[in-house]
């Protein structure tokens, strides 16, 4: 398994990485630790090349190296990379590859570690690498943006896993939406696989728009019950109606890390009408895995 | 039955979400061809040909600042259209587009390549910091000054890429912390940036659209300028500018730092290491002299950009750069474009479009400000400068200057006012390459392009108007 993870800045990307790798060690996935920085226009490019060029001589780098020195430096102090990386951050060892610089490393346990510098816009840099290696998860900050979550749901091939508002002292709880999708048989393993490892108790939430429950749900949720009990997890289910989507927000509390499958409308549907995952990413102020 | 699969939808559904803006500039080209040409235009000589040659330029314009496509294919879509529009025969075309000007500019960045590897700018910057100084005023009016006038004969970009690294070593080694040294940044760097845009209308070898510029003088039949008189008319006003930059600039960035010794004494270690010059440093320094005086004595008869093909051919036979080098610094797609610019530049001279729009824009300022020269000098002003912060400079004067020679007065007081007002790139951080270099720092907001750069921008429109309007007219 191989998870991609985008980070921004210092400042502002500790809890993406924290979670982000803590949940790839949970799958014993390889990660790709990628910075995206802004790509200057084309009219200019080459000029601005030359500069960045000219910097490497007084081993000034481009500021994204900054950023991915910071993210070897918070994997090595946690932890997740070989202990043997006793020559710390070398710029030296980047490789430049066609539309990206890449260094690898060596992670603990035999996983593999990349870090990554992209520039362009951010969806479609996200897409060009998830693409590129057969990704499984993609893990970003959340964005002010609102038409972000649409992107990154309709446009990035892998699950997406938004983390907002991740505070890192906390301890969370895994909130699992269950209906009769079959994105949810995925979504429950998935979200058993982290509750396990992270030792974290689960909610599950099933919403009707009526009183009535259909038999799928039911099975749905008896079934994750049951993969839960099996995994040993403790964990409570929840049955509620209304909207699914204002339902989702509002029982979502800040130590909840939800976890739902991905919309089974066709892209075209969903471009248009948007779906339950999408609005439940828009209006989401807490970390929100979609798994596909 | 033929079913299109999730992925295949999903496909193009990204497609369209890039590509929306090519999507949107094709369907208003087809609206506008379909359209009848504005009456206006029914006086002109050839009323079809100014019509779709304005289409042309709106279609370019949208797809240069928005991008859904590379810039090579803007540039053939300009070249193609001319044809398909009946504009212009294929030949014509082919030879408006390969001029003395685009030489130049294509030499110009090979140029720019080749000093930038000769690794000069550790000497440069030891000269700098020998004559300024350790006081953190000094360091920045140095950097402006020296900046504006390299620039005024290799470019800004050129001076930029060189001199960035000596600001950002300074910044550095003052504190690692980006946060306590963020206006000292800002005043460095900017110092750096707006220098270097100021010189490079010193003369004609300071930017491509000054080489634009007489170019349309010579095609359009108003007469040649020398690289000295361009020099007699820009010099002045550079000089003029310099101070009051470095007065913008100190009150605008005011940091902490007064004194700056221990980064200028790292700085010092620093270039030191590279020892005395080497032969092939003097080498370089001698085949850019070379240029620099075949471009004052020869310019006017074997052409500036042939001249800067000569410095680069000496740079690669003397093994001073590697052609690999050169191939991957060279936008080769700007070159392209810039070859297109200049040839729907001609059209929009030739069909009558320039004439169309300058007269209309001078009919509709007369209920205004009446018929003066002062008027038509100030619209050409701030044309050429409000358009610069959008496009390139040598784009927008490749647009603007068959315009701006047709709206009465002096046709070279009016083309040395759009050219050097070209150069007021000061806005924002799309708006020139050295604003772009100092960007990719990582140290310079968004926001302070604006707060120094508008400053900037308010004082150069004002000095231009009053050289050009008390000094030029002595010449």
């Amino acid at each position: 398994m191989k998870f991609l993870l985008a980070v921004g800045s210092k400042e502002y990307s500790e809890p993406t990485l924290n979670i982000g790798s803590r949940i790839a060690k949970a799958f014993d996935a390889d990660l790709s630790v990628v910075y995206v920085g802004s790509k200057p226009k084309e009219m200019f490019a080459g000029r601005v090349n030359l500069a960045l060029d000219s910097m490497v001589k007084w081993e000034i780098y481009h500021p994204g190296i900054d950023v991915l020195r910071w993210a070897f430096d918070y994997l090595n102090s946690s932890g997740y990379l070989e202990s043997e990386q006793v020559n710390g951050f070398n710029p030296e060892n980047i490789v430049q590859e066609n539309d990206r610089i890449r260094m690898v490393l060596q992670g603990s346990y035999g996983r593999k570690v990349d870090l990554i510098l992209r520039e362009g816009e951010i969806i479609d840099e996200l897409r060009r690498e998830a693409q590129k290696e057969d990704y499984t998860l993609t893990i970003i900050g959340g964005s002010q943006k609102r038409s972000m979550a649409h992107d990154l749901i309709q446009y990035i091939p892998t699950s997406i896993f938004v983390v907002k508002s991740f505070d890192t002292r906390r301890d969370y709880r895994l909130l699992l939406l269950v209906d009769d999708s079959k994105a949810t048989k995925r979504a429950v393993r998935f979200g058993a696989t982290i509750a396990a490892n992270q030792g974290m108790e689960v909610d599950t939430l099933t919403v009707s728009k009526s009183e009535n429950f259909g038999p799928g749900y039911s099975r749905a949720a008896k079934a994750a019950g049951r993969f839960l009990k099996s995994k040993g997890i403790p964990h409570k289910q929840h049955f509620l109606t209304g909207d699914p989507v204002d339902t989702f927000v509002e029982f979502a509390s800040e130590t909840h890390l939800m976890v739902m499958g991905a919309s089974s409308k066709s892209p075209l549907k969903k471009f248009f009408l948007g779906s339950k995952p999408i609005k439940t990413l828009e209006k989401a102020a807490f970390p929100i895995l979609i798994v596909k | 039955m033929f079913q299109i699969s999730n992925q295949v939808i999903a496909n193009v559904l990204y497609w369209i979400r890039q590509k929306r803006w090519l999507l949107l500039t094709i369907i208003v080209g087809i609206v506008l061809y379909l359209l009848p040409a504005p009456s206006g235009m029914s006086d002109l000589s050839r009323p079809d040909g100014a019509y779709h040659t304005l289409i042309i330029v709106i279609m370019a314009l949208v797809l240069i600042i928005t991008e859904p496509v590379p810039l090579p294919a803007v540039a053939m879509m300009i070249l193609i259209l001319q044809v398909v529009f009946g504009i212009a025969e294929p030949n014509e075309v082919a030879s408006s587009f390969m001029s003395d000007a685009v030489f130049f500019i294509m030499g110009s960045l090979m140029l720019a390549v080749s000093i930038v590897k000769q690794g000069l700018d550790s000497r440069l910057a030891l000269g700098i910091i020998r004559l300024t100084g350790n006081k953190t005023w000094r360091i920045a009016a140095g950097f402006t000054t020296i900046c504006a006038l390299l620039s005024s004969f290799i470019g800004e970009h050129t001076v930029t890429a060189m001199m960035m690294p000596v600001g950002l070593i300074l910044v550095r080694s003052t504190s690692s912390d980006p946060k306590k040294v963020a206006v000292l940044a800002s005043l460095l760097l900017f110092s750096i940036a707006y220098g270097s845009a100021m010189g490079s209308i010193g003369t004609p070898s300071g930017g491509g659209r000054n080489v634009i510029m007489m170019g349309y003088w010579t095609e359009f039949g108003h007469g040649t300028v020398s690289y000295l008189q361009w020099m007699k008319h820009a010099y002045p006003m550079l000089l003029i500018q310099i101070p009051l930059a470095v007065i913008i600039l100190l009150t605008t960035f005011r940091p902490k730092q007064r004194v700056l010794d221990t980064a200028v004494r790292k700085l010092k270690v620093q270039v030191t290491k590279g020892g005395k010059m080497q032969g092939r440093e003097y080498l370089a320094i001698a085949v850019f002299m070379g240029v620099f005086l075949g471009w004052v004595f020869l310019g006017h008869t074997i052409g500036l950009g042939i001249i800067a093909l000569i410095g680069v051919f000496m740079y690669l036979a003397f093994g001073l750069v590697d052609w690999s080098d050169l191939n991957r610094n060279t936008n080769w797609g700007v070159i392209l474009l810039f070859g297109a610019a200049i040839s729907i530049g001609i059209q929009i001279n030739n069909t009558g479009l320039a004439q169309w729009i300058a007269g209309g824009a001078m009919d509709a300022l007369q209920f205004v400000a009446g018929d003066s020269p002062l008027l038509q000098i100030t619209v050409a002003i701030l044309l050429s400068a409000i358009l610069t912060n959008f496009l390139s400079n040598a784009a927008a004067v490749a647009v603007i200057g068959p315009i701006v020679l047709n709206m009465g007065g002096d046709p070279i007081i009016m083309g040395f006012a759009a050219a050097l007002a070209s150069a007021f790139a000061y806005l924002t951080v799309v708006a020139s390459p050295t604003c772009m270099i100092i960007h990719s720092s990582g140290l310079v907001k968004r926001g302070d392009f604006l707060k120094a750069g508008g400053k900037l921008f308010i004082m150069s429109v004002i000095v231009l108007l009053l050289v050009s309007q008390l000094l030029w007219p002595l010449f």
